[in-house]
């Protein structure tokens, strides 16, 4: 690994010099979120291999910092006009949506145009990114994940279960899982967000692909029954007790080690749960997990073949450091990122043309991000960064009862609506 | 004398550095943030004026409400165990140890010395519910009582919290209070026990009153502190379930960074300000009163 | 101030003397505070134990068996990791660099307001004093915004300068009033014999003056340290790239993108950290000790 684990003081200084404007970047500066421990591995590979010679010119400097702090400290770096070449921004898409607006972001349509490698990446890639950030194809996709529910065949078999297609199915399984003795889901109510995924996943099957930008764009409210109805199905999931005992206080690590132990039966995830999956830590083992869509509901509007997907928290380049030699760089990381991923068993937005050996589970997924035309975001894709907060503090008492339905989606639009 | 003590030039030198700093680097930061009430936006897209709005807002905002309550009801509540402990810690070592208490000063203060990440994630075990129970419930189940989901629940989680905070920090008020009692000359204290004073008369009439000073300074002190949690409480629970046990600290914190708008933000800031004033202005009132500071 | 003595009869005092030198009573009069001062000790020295268990643990055998088990397997390697996704060479060196600076700055500029403040005599003393508390009541997140837009204009980023400052400033208001409270206690004639020595204010500030609140100074120095050791947003936000940052925010690198913790590594990496800090402290703790004994016998 090539020794690049520097930080941009120097470029950051340069940057900031009396508050003027950004002068050229003497080094690749990339600022990403410290959890993110898949993206650097390829960037330092492709620095010592197919990016030598950029390499040689802009040397890559990684910098990082706690996710939660990232939108707040790109902002103010944005304001001061110090933003490094590279960065990571967008956890919450309204923010990154802001810089977008504010142009401190590249056309990445265009640029990557002019660099002749716009081919690279996948459009459903690049559908989910305009989707999420105003219309723009502004955000690289280091990551690509697509969501649905994992779930564990052994058991499945052994109980004579099938994949249920409808909503009515996936509540009688669950009952029967149930009365077997295991935990029907997995859910982490401390992180809030796996809860409100079912939400959004019955959303977008009963009233359709649209129904929450819909919400975004003001031209319905979530309080209206036909959303809060998808609330009430999820909170009558937590009533029945699908969820094990004390699903508030459980937190990720534990939610996904429920599953892959083995005492749930099913766990609604995305595609990066796979790292799991085929590691050690799996004590049911790669080949007893299978994957499913997001059932259908019956009579709704939406469609099974349409999986929600999201890029992680993206990357991406800033405008006004965009010089030649950045674009160098640009454009060997479109061409040659896919392949560097594949090779390290990742699945991202861009295309990769190496054939390598994959288990059935993560075939499956590959094969459904490949030809999949179209997607769905998530619950709070669209939302300003405070109905976001309120969504996912809140999304545990929905389910245990604590609030109703209507409350819950009260709090959220009320937070939607004065942000 | 007093010429000598009067010395201008010596006043300057003494008290200016640290004046300097302080006034520059805290007071100025904090009228800029005072303006910025009037204002609405963040960095990034700019300030726009704003007038009265927040202030306006502050009273009808049910988060503030929420938030406003749980830090009052926090503060006094953890305050008065972090100093009623710290001071019979104090009078134990005093006391009861004497000066070769040191091991166990030390080991009593050992909790200060943890990273906060290090304790929430203690205390999140120990009152875990799911998918096991950690020891608290085990004792629970154990006695015949049901497990209880501690941290499902605001009002649960407050007491995590609080039973946190003063563990945490007793040991820290009781090397404090201790140098205070230190400073109790030891003849007087000889003196009323061979007059045949029993230990709470001794603690009543002499020990107390002496100490008031550094009581009150650590009264202070505290307080400020415990309105002002943040580590803790966004360690433990990130202010859930939903914004149950949200100080108002974190609403400001979130507001400010995570909602952009640094406007409104600021104004919360401005409230816990004016909180801490008026409970430290109360409690100087008193002790100049007395006469003990 | 007086004292109140209970008139004693001399019978009374002939029995009092009999009962607190018969031995039996004596051990069972400690009994008690044997117990307190065990359960005290298990109360807190417990979480050492805890965490030091806990880093020797996998994963798996973490989220699965209850936390006060020891570990099925003993996972050495924790420790490495710790080493290196913590980069704890890193961030404990930045620690120090950070706090010893300071502390210093914290703790002669401190005590010498306090004592201007306390023992000098002039106009809107009481003013200053009540501004200078005003300090302690400041929420922390309401100077960042402000600070960081100055700090990042006058170039002043990327090293660890700006916290520095900020923890100098910060822990000023406190020290200040805290060092007033103690000089109060001294009484003026102290100072007042050694000018009429002919030294200065200044020098009898120094020799006289500083020695006498050695113990204070030890005590809020201890403070002070914690305070600016555990701090994680300041840190955090003026120190944010990887080359800056303090254990505190090192610590977090063991989160996960989605909420994932790597819980091993993070014990012992705080297990390294503190360790270090506890061996430090229990080896200053004797010498701050004698000071304090010393310095608590007042003429």
């Amino acid at each position: 690994m090539a020794g690049v684990i520097g930080v941009s003081a120097l470029a950051l200084a340069g940057c900031a010099g009396g508050g003027g404007g950004a002068s050229a970047p003497d080094a690749l500066t990339f600022l990403k979120n410290s959890e993110n421990t898949t993206t650097e591995p390829i960037l330092d590979a492709l620095a010592d291999g197919e990016c030598a010679a950029e390499q040689k010119v802009l040397p890559l400097e990684v910098s990082s910092v706690p996710q939660a702090e990232l939108d707040a400290q790109v902002q103010l770096l944005a304001s001061q006009n110090g933003l490094p070449a590279m960065f990571s921004a967008g956890g919450n898409p309204a923010e990154g949506a802001k810089l977008v607006e504010q142009g401190v972001i590249l056309d990445l349509d265009e640029a990557l145009t002019d660099l002749g490698v716009r081919d690279k990446i996948s459009e459903g890639a690049v559908s989910t990114i305009e989707k999420l950030y105003g219309g723009k194809f502004s955000f690289l996709p280091f990551q690509y994940n697509i969501e649905g529910i994992f779930y564990n065949k052994a058991l499945f078999a052994e109980n004579g279960w099938e994949e249920p297609q409808t909503w009515t199915e996936l509540t009688d399984l669950a009952a029967e899982v149930k009365a077997a003795g295991y935990t029907p889901f997995a859910a982490s109510g401390e992180q809030g967000w796996p809860l409100t995924r079912l939400v959004s996943g019955y959303t977008f099957r009963s009233l359709g692909a649209d129904a929450l930008q819909k919400v975004a764009d003001g031209d319905a409210k979530l309080t209206d029954p036909e959303y809060v109805e998808a609330a009430q199905a999820i909170a009558d999931l937590g009533a029945e007790g699908y969820f094990g005992e004390n699903v508030t206080s459980l937190d990720y690590d534990a939610a996904t080690n429920e599953f892959l132990t083995g005492n749930a039966a099913m766990i609604y995830m995305g595609s990066w749960l796979l790292g799991n999956i085929n590691s050690d830590a799996n004590a049911i083992g790669a080949e007893n997990v299978g994957f499913m869509p997001f059932p259908a509901v019956e009579g709704g509007a939406g469609d099974i073949g349409e999986y929600p997907a999201n890029v992680g928290l993206p990357a991406t380049f800033g405008s006004k450091t965009y010089t030649p030699e950045v674009a160098d760089w640009l454009g060997c990381i479109a061409e040659n990122y896919g392949n560097a991923a594949a090779e390290q068993g990742q699945i991202t937005g861009f295309i990769s043309d190496v054939e390598v050996e994959q288990n059935e589970v993560t075939a499956t997924i590959s094969d459904t991000i490949a030809t999949s035309t179209d997607s769905v975001l998530w619950f709070e894709a669209l939302f300003p960064a405070k109905a976001s907060s309120v969504s996912s503090t809140n999304a545990a008492l929905l389910v245990t009862g604590q609030l109703s339905a209507e409350d819950f989606m009260a709090l959220v639009q009320d937070a939607i609506d004065n942000p | 004398m007093n010429s000598v003590l009067g010395d201008k030039k010596a006043i300057a030198i003494l008290l200016g550095p640290a004046l300097l700093v302080y006034t520059l680097i805290t007071m100025v930061p904090v009228l800029w943030s005072f303006g910025l009430t009037f204002f609405k936006g963040n960095p990034l897209q700019g300030f726009e004026f704003n007038g009265i709005v927040n202030y306006q807002r502050i009273f009808t905002d049910s988060y503030v409400h929420d938030a406003f309550w749980f830090t009052i009801k926090y503060a006094i509540i953890t305050s008065i165990g972090q100093i009623i402990l710290g001071y019979g810690l104090a009078l134990l070592y005093m006391f009861v140890l004497k000066k070769s208490s040191t091991l166990v000063r030390t080991l009593v203060f050992f909790p200060v010395v943890l990273p906060t990440v290090a304790i929430s994630l203690l205390y999140q075990k120990l009152f875990q519910s799911a998918p096991n129970d950690g020891l608290i419930n085990e004792l629970l189940v154990n006695v015949g009582l049901g497990s209880v989901d501690w941290l499902g629940a605001g009002d649960t989680a407050f007491i995590v919290i609080v039973i946190m905070d003063i563990w945490r920090s007793m040991g820290f008020y009781g090397v404090l209070l201790f140098s205070g009692l230190l400073d109790i000359p030891e003849d007087i204290i000889e003196s009323a026990r061979i007059d045949g004073a029993r230990f709470w008369s001794l603690l009543r009439h002499i020990i107390l009153p002496m100490s008031l000073p550094i009581l009150f300074a650590s009264i202070i002190f505290s307080l400020n502190g415990t309105v002002k949690v943040f580590d803790s409480v966004f360690a433990l629970t990130a202010g859930g379930p939903g914004n149950q046990t949200t100080p108002l600290t974190l609403y400001m914190y979130r507001t400010a960074f995570q909602f952009s708008d640094y406007g409104y933000g600021s104004t919360i800031a401005l409230l816990l300000t004016i909180i801490c004033l008026v409970i430290t202005l109360m409690l100087f009132r008193s002790s100049r009163r007395d006469n003990t500071l | 101030m007086t004292t109140a003595t209970t008139p004693v009869t001399p019978d009374y005092r002939r029995t009092m003397r009999r009962a607190s030198t018969n031995p039996v009573i004596k051990l069972l009069k400690r009994i008690p505070a044997f117990i307190t001062i065990i359960v005290l000790v298990l109360l807190t020295a417990y979480p050492l134990f805890w965490m030091v268990i806990n880093s020797l643990k996998g994963k798996a055998d973490f989220l699965d068996n209850p936390s006060y088990a020891l570990p099925e397997t003993w996972v050495w390697e924790n420790y490495a990791r710790a080493w290196e996704v913590g980069n704890l060479a890193t961030t404990i060196t930045n620690s120090i660099i950070v706090t010893i600076p300071s502390l210093i700055l914290i703790v002669i500029l401190g005590t010498a307001a306090g004592f201007a403040l306390e023992v000098m005599v002039f106009k809107g003393k009481n003013a200053i004093l009540l501004f200078v508390l005003a300090g302690i009541m400041i929420p922390g997140q309401m100077i960042i915004l402000p600070l960081f837009t100055t700090f990042f204009s006058i170039g002043l980023v990327g090293s660890l300068t700006p916290l520095i400052i900020i923890y100098t400033a910060g822990g000023l208001p406190l020290t200040t009033f805290m060092m007033a409270t103690y000089f109060r206690a001294i009484p003026r004639e102290v100072f007042e014999a050694s000018t009429l020595d002919g030294a200065s204010i200044l020098r009898s500030f120094f020799s006289v003056g500083f020695p006498m609140v050695r113990n204070a100074v030890f005590t809020v120095a201890i403070v002070q340290f914690f305070l600016i050791w555990n701090d994680l947003l300041i840190a955090l936000i003026f120190a944010g790239q990887r080359k800056l940052n303090t254990i505190q925010v090192g610590l977090l690198n063991f989160s996960g993108e989605y909420g994932a913790i790597d819980y091993g590594p993070l014990f012992a990496a705080i297990v390294i950290t503190v360790g270090g800090i506890l061996v430090l402290y229990l080896f200053l703790n004797q010498r701050i000790m004698k000071g304090l004994a010393a310095g608590a016998v007042k003429g």
